[in-house]
């Protein structure tokens, strides 16, 4: 259970960092695959998927 | 139904091609295809008995369960990178580097061997060849460097020793794979997935790694970078000890040690990389640094997934299955040293259940011993993830040891000789299989 | 100028993505929540949840409803296991389908409709199954979930690297440690799977059960398919089962459990339990990898062309043509095949009866569909229904 939790926080560093990086890159074509990557990262911190 | 999935197919090479003429990234081009794959399918399915039309409700929710397809190995490649990129950012891999060096400068050919086991290790433990190149492969590729191997023949080893751990056992995620979804234990397969993975890596490093200059150990000394003056051995040591620890913990005591998962037990090696190094790192920036370095590998791994759900759900994937088991078999076995690597740099560990296991029930059906069998097929896949449009583990290793030469015509070429030689020795277990019966034994 | 345009197209994505997020997130919540309503037969005495038997599930998501038929005439008592494997709907539905109709009159019956609920709720991801399927009947259209074959990793996160089998030592795939055939017999302190089983076992134990028949159903590329598979404690009841089906109703094998394979029920309650395991297969298309469009229409009627191509190629196990394999068939195997045993236990077993009625056969269920069987929650009353 404690593990679990620490999982979440693992997902919500990342998903920091990938908004992060979405917002500071200057390559439209990288931003579109960041959004991609984050949608998994999303739903699982919602706890929907 | 052939038809149909024809149809979805076509499309979704049609928008690949299309995009990849754009100039769009190999990532984005086979996401806009998986994309009109799954509009085209909503728009030509035929009406379907009891079901009627196509529900374009589900077209979000199809995207998403297929973006999730390898949520888990995504995150291990996020936190075993972040690792490895804190350690280098310490200093802690320039260190190792050095020891090596000034361990093994004399004997060639106890250095080539000690650089092998090194990385079969961490695929070994984890099956996955990208967590090696990862974990250890620019270490390693430094230290082949300077042993006087050509940039491409450094890059060659780290991706083919790579492959082979990722087949070495105890962990060989298609193999276990592809036994859980025909019914086979996972039992037998450690001697067969030894032999065939220790004499590829073997045959790999030797060959490409033999020739070299012999080490000036002073003048490399003052070339490579040196480490901080914070280091000690110790802080490098720990880590790795812990993490090795806690992964063979959790095989000697699998039921008192609690579940960590291999993310987990990355982020706590490099949690202590971080508090024993303590205002040396610039944590956020390496953090950033490192999603941005894997953004291609990992974006891969999500819009794969989107691929495989829109091939699933059009046909278009029982369309290739169906393709493949309906050959005669010595088409099988004559093309299997194609196939198996192709279709791993289509859609990556989703060829063990998809192509694995029908062709695993149909030898066993035919009176080949599965174990064997499966074990051959097993150490060939891994060769694949060179190839395109994935070419993960290839990609991986090109970027971690920043080569800078072609990638078809200078890495991979370099890698044909070893690569003939381990789709080879993979062919022969499977044809061979109900001869070499006696390895299961192990 | 060109900073403007950038964030155009990044805008113009992060609308498109966060629409697809939210309505997937929709899509996925309504599967999640969405609870399937079962009338209790006339032969229902209590229900029960598994944390009735193993205090830690509780309330948790594999707090599995059990359903028990008591007769209140001593005799023998049979488990009957619905949905170990989520994405094999007909065997819930025969679960389902005994709760409402079943009257036991000699022993008990105890009935499991989703023995590994937190499996039902999550759709398998880059398999693209549907998330529901719907069942007519003579009141309506009744609606199910289609689940997956391992449980929610929202309810069971993170898996090991690989998963050590207790007490066996067996190494399998990380992903069965959420595998509820491969978690037999479970630990107490284990993944949510090995707890599940471990509170089956001990309901085995407090209810008394004799035998155990865990209902699955196989692609038919897979060798082991129209068959019961048998623990040899119950070597007799299957074979005569087998050969009894096959003579009246329809063929179905018989084979016996190997006794390296570890983890899966018919091998472990047996060697954990006094009560030995059945399971039994039956033929399920939509699970073949060679299938083609993958959608409810293949999952209730069992048609596809290419499943048919790979028979006329000799490589499948199990025969299929233009008719293919509808639920009905299906379902209908699993009650003839449930009944069976039931009888042969109790000819093997005079001081033990156990007489179960009023459930369908085969061929009732082919001949009125397997909806003909469900009743109509609407006109139940409200004490009388129970949320799965
Ligand atoms: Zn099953």
């Amino acid at each position: 259970m404690a593990v679990m939790v620490l999982y979440y926080v693992i997902t919500a560093l990342f998903t920091v960092i990938l908004v992060r990086n979405f917002i500071k890159t200057r390559d439209v074509q990288k931003g579109i695959l960041y959004l991609a990557v984050l949608m998994p990262f999303v739903l699982r911190l919602f706890r929907l998927k | 139904m052939y038809i149909h999935a024809g149809i979805v197919l076509g499309v979704i090479v049609l928008v690949f091609a299309l995009a990849r003429f754009l100039k769009l990234s190999t990532e984005l081009a086979m996401l806009g295809a998986a994309l009109a794959g799954l509009i085209v399918h909503g728009l030509v399915v035929p009406s379907r008995e009891l079901v009627g039309a196509f529900a374009w409700f589900e077209v979000p929710r199809h995207i998403v369960d297929g973006a999730f397809t390898y949520f888990d190995v995504v995150l291990i490649f996020l936190t075993a990178t972040l690792f490895m990129n804190l350690l280098k950012d310490a200093g802690g891999v320039a260190y190792i580097v050095r020891g090596i060096v000034r361990r093994f400068h004399r004997h060639r050919a106890l250095a080539l061997l000690f650089l092998t086991v090194v990385m079969l290790i961490p695929g070994a433990l984890t099956g996955s060849g990208t967590v090696t190149v990862l974990v250890v492969g620019a270490l390693v590729g430094t230290v082949l460097t300077y042993m006087g191997v050509s940039e491409v023949r450094v890059t060659a080893i780290v991706f083919m020793c790579a492959a082979m751990s990722a087949a070495a056992p105890p962990i060989n995620l298609w193999a276990m794979m592809a036994a859980a979804g025909s019914n086979m234990p996972y039992v037998g397969f450690f001697l067969p997935l030894g032999v065939l993975s220790v004499l590829g890596a073997l045959f790999s490093m030797f060959y490409l790694g033999w020739r070299g200059t012999p080490i000036d150990l002073e003048q490399i000394m003052t070339e490579l970078p040196k480490p901080p003056r914070g280091m000690r051995w110790w802080k490098v040591v720990v880590p790795f000890v812990v993490l090795f620890g806690l992964i063979a913990a959790g095989r000697v005591w699998p039921w008192a040690m609690p579940v960590l998962g291999l993310p987990l037990m990355f982020m706590i090696a490099a949690a202590i990389v971080v508090l024993t190094n303590l205002g040396q790192l610039k944590l956020i920036k390496v953090i950033s640094d490192t999603v941005e370095q894997l953004l291609p590998l990992v974006g891969v791994m999500v819009v794969v997934g989107i691929l495989v759900q829109v091939m699933a759900l059009s046909g278009a994937r029982g369309l290739i299955s169906l393709s493949i088991v309906t050959m005669p078999l010595v088409a099988i076995f004559a093309t299997l040293f194609i196939i198996l690597p192709v279709s791993e740099g289509l859609i990556q560990y989703a060829v063990a259940p998809l192509i694995g296991v029908p062709l695993i029930l149909l030898f066993n059906m035919k009176g080949f011993n599965p174990i064997i069998a499966l074990a051959g097929m097993a150490a060939m896949w891994p060769v694949g993830d060179m190839l395109p449009p994935t070419s993960v583990v290839g990609r991986a290793t090109v970027m971690i040891l920043g080569f800078k030469g072609r990638y078809y015509s200078g890495f991979a070429k370099t890698c044909l000789v070893p690569a003939a030689f381990v789709l080879l020795l993979g062919s022969l277990f499977v044809v061979f299989s109900s001869r070499l019966g006696f390895l299961v034994g192990g | 100028m060109r900073l403007n345009k950038e964030w155009t197209i990044k805008g113009i994505a992060m609308a498109v993505t966060g629409t697809i997020l939210v309505l997937a997130g929709i899509a996925f919540a309504q599967h999640r929540n969405f609870k399937e309503e079962v009338v209790l037969g006339p032969g229902v005495t209590t229900v029960r949840t598994l944390g009735d038997y193993f205090a830690p599930l509780k309330g948790g998501p594999n707090d599995a409803n059990v359903f028990i038929l008591d007769s209140g005439e001593p005799g023998g008592t049979m488990l009957v296991l619905g949905a170990s494997h989520p994405e094999e709907p007909a065997t819930s539905l025969t679960a389902h389908l005994l709760v409402e109709n079943a009257t036991v009159e000699q022993g008990k019956l105890i009935v499991v409709i989703h023995s590994n609920p937190s499996a039902s709720t999550v759709t398998r991801p880059g398999d693209a199954y549907p998330r529901f399927f719907h069942i007519e009947t003579d009141w309506g259209i009744k609606k199910f979930r289609m689940g997956d074959r391992w449980a929610n990793p929202l309810d069971s996160w993170p898996d090991p690297e690989t998963y050590v089998h207790f007490p066996s030592g067996q190494l399998l795939a990380y992903m069965d440690v959420r595998n509820l055939n491969r978690t037999w017999p479970g630990r107490s302190n284990g993944s949510l799977a090995e707890q599940t089983c471990y509170a089956f076992m001990r309901l085995i134990e407090a209810e008394g059960v004799d035998i155990v028949i865990d209902l699955h159903e196989a692609e038919l590329e897979y060798p082991i398919i129209g068959t019961i598979v048998a623990h040899q404690k119950a070597l007799r009841i299957a074979a005569m089962a087998s050969m009894t089906l096959t003579a009246e109703e329809f063929r179905i094998g018989m084979e016996i459990s190997p006794l390296a394979l570890h983890g899966l029920s018919h091998r472990e309650i047996g060697d954990h339990s006094n009560a030995p395991a059945l399971l039994a297969e039956t033929p399920q298309p939509f699970l073949d990898r060679v299938r083609g469009i993958t959608d409810e229409s293949l999952l209730l009627t069992g048609k596809d062309e290419f499943v048919m191509k790979a028979g006329e190629f000799g490589l499948l196990y199990w025969p299929i043509d233009e008719s293919g394999w509808p639920i009905d068939a299906r379902v209908g195997r699993h009650c003839s095949t449930v009944l069976k045993i039931a009888e042969f236990w109790t000819l093997f077993n005079r001081s033990k009866p156990l007489v179960v009625t009023s459930v369908p056969r085969y061929a009732d269920v082919v001949a009125n569909g397997t909806g003909y069987f469900f009743q109509d929650p609407a006109t139940a009353s409200a004490s009388k229904v129970v949320y799965e």
